[in-house]
């Protein structure tokens, strides 16, 4: 049951995090300002947390894929990228988690520098010519602002759904 | 996760080497879509039609109806119509010299509807709401109603992925001929400037300077792009550092920010033909 939620959680995610294409950029004083969320990102890191690293790693290569084909023009950023993440969070923050607050850096840290190394890898492969100044002011401060506003909501989803038991149809039967 | 921890360096190392390939596979020259491409993209298409679906019908009944939209379009096609009517009056005009030259202005459109943008937000790209069923194929031109805007780079069974011109990747051979008066200069696109929003286009051989407002149109003289498209009005020109060729800062006519009803150009096949 808990898993079934999980993934439709995600989808939800997922399709939230498209529909903000349809509003960003933003133009502020003429000049164009992204808003990009990552809210599947973030519920990966959270999952990977409070369900356990194997439930992240699941998902992190099924939606890794999903997003790869859908919108990808590139592929393996996102399967590569979700997963190395996951894998460095657990392995460099291990000790920040310990608390809310310490829980809520962890991630938002995490989510500006994967949006950082997708940057990176289409700089390193001449997709983007934006300078990293650019970059950060306009597309990297904003994204983060708005990835900290969700993060509340979003982790609220994540215990409520931590709540439910696994196995309820054992149970009720 | 022993396995992990024992094997760690191997796995980076090929996980590394998988995250190449698959970027080498993705960036190359393919004129395809694999069966598992199209399966995923129509699969997650679809549910995000059913997701958004309520959406669309509370859309509708506040925001003007699909109707009046499919018409507002239809009625900001008028300029890409006008420029057909005059460049079919010129052709007409060369044909009754050279009556054995077959049009290259044959191409009919499918109207289809953006469903996503992509949310990186990097490249710009986006999916429509037709594919392969409705006779859409890789490498065929996407046009709004004023202006060309990208190429379809991937067809699935019934949503197709489009790339936007701006983007790299989606840039190669396209061909365009610019209006300058009577004059026509020939050139391709050869990159988008961010800094100034304009498509960069260069080769055109130097004999004559181009006035500024001279409109551009693809030229149907490489890749499967019918002739006549309208891509946008030259802003500037300058030479290169040899004298020799020209390149114009070009404008293009539609919003890529803005984008719902779109045209995918679907040329004629008899005439695709005939340009191969």
């Amino acid at each position: 049951m808990r898993s079934i939620l999980l993934f439709i959680t995600f989808f939800i995610m997922m399709f939230i995090d498209f529909s903000f294409a349809n509003f960003s950029p933003f133009t502020l004083f003429g000049i164009e300002v992204y808003f990009v969320p990552k809210l599947v990102f973030m519920m990966l890191l959270l999952v990977s947390i409070y369900f356990g690293l194997s439930y992240g790693m699941f998902f992190s290569i099924v939606f890794g894929i999903l997003l790869d084909i859908y919108i990808g023009t590139v592929y393996g950023i996102h399967l590569f990228g979700f997963v190395a993440f996951i894998i460095f969070m657990h392995t460099a923050f291990r000790v920040f988690y310990r608390d809310q607050v310490g829980l809520f850096f962890v991630v938002i840290v995490n989510t500006f520098l994967f949006d950082f190394f997708i940057y990176g890898i289409y700089k390193l492969i001449n997709f983007t010519n934006l300078p990293v100044f650019d970059y950060i002011a306009l597309r990297g401060i904003p994204s983060l602002l708005l990835n900290a506003l969700l993060y509340i909501p979003l982790l609220f989803i994540v215990l409520v759904l931590r709540k439910i038991r696994k196995n309820v149809f054992v149970k009720q039967l | 996760m022993n396995f992990f921890s024992k094997n760690r360096m191997i796995l980076i190392i090929f996980s590394v080497i998988l995250l190449i390939l698959m970027i080498g596979f993705s960036v190359s020259d393919r004129t395809y879509t694999t069966k598992a491409e199209m399966f995923v993209g129509d699969s997650v298409a679809s549910s995000q039609k059913a997701i958004g679906g309520p959406f669309n019908v509370i859309g509708s009944i506040f925001g003007p109806s699909k109707k009046e939209k499919e018409l507002e379009a239809k009625l900001d096609m008028l300029p890409q119509l006008e420029a057909d009517v005059k460049r079919l009056e010129e052709e007409n005009n060369k044909l009754k010299e050279a009556l054995d030259v077959s049009s290259k202005l044959d191409y009919e459109t499918i109207n289809a509807r953006v469903i996503s943008r992509s949310p990186d937000q990097w490249l710009n790209s986006f999916t429509i709401d037709k594919g392969t069923k409705d006779g859409i194929s890789e490498g065929m031109a996407v046009t709004t109603p004023k202006g060309l805007i990208g190429v379809v780079k991937r067809a699935n069974g019934s949503s197709s992925f489009v790339e936007l011109i701006t983007t790299d990747s989606a840039k190669k051979n396209i061909s365009v001929e610019i209006h300058n008066g009577d004059k026509k200069h020939y050139g391709t696109i050869e990159n988008y400037d961010e800094d100034t929003n304009t498509l960069v286009v260069g080769n055109i051989v130097n004999d004559g300077k181009i006035k500024e407002g001279s409109k551009v149109y693809t030229s149907g003289l490489t890749s499967i792009f019918p002739e006549g498209i309208i891509v946008g009005e030259v802003v500037d020109t300058e030479n290169d550092s040899y004298g020799l060729s020209q390149n114009a800062n070009v404008k293009m006519e539609s919003d890529t920010n803005d984008l719902d009803m779109i045209f995918v150009i679907k040329q004629d096949p008899k005439t695709a033909e005939d340009d191969k």
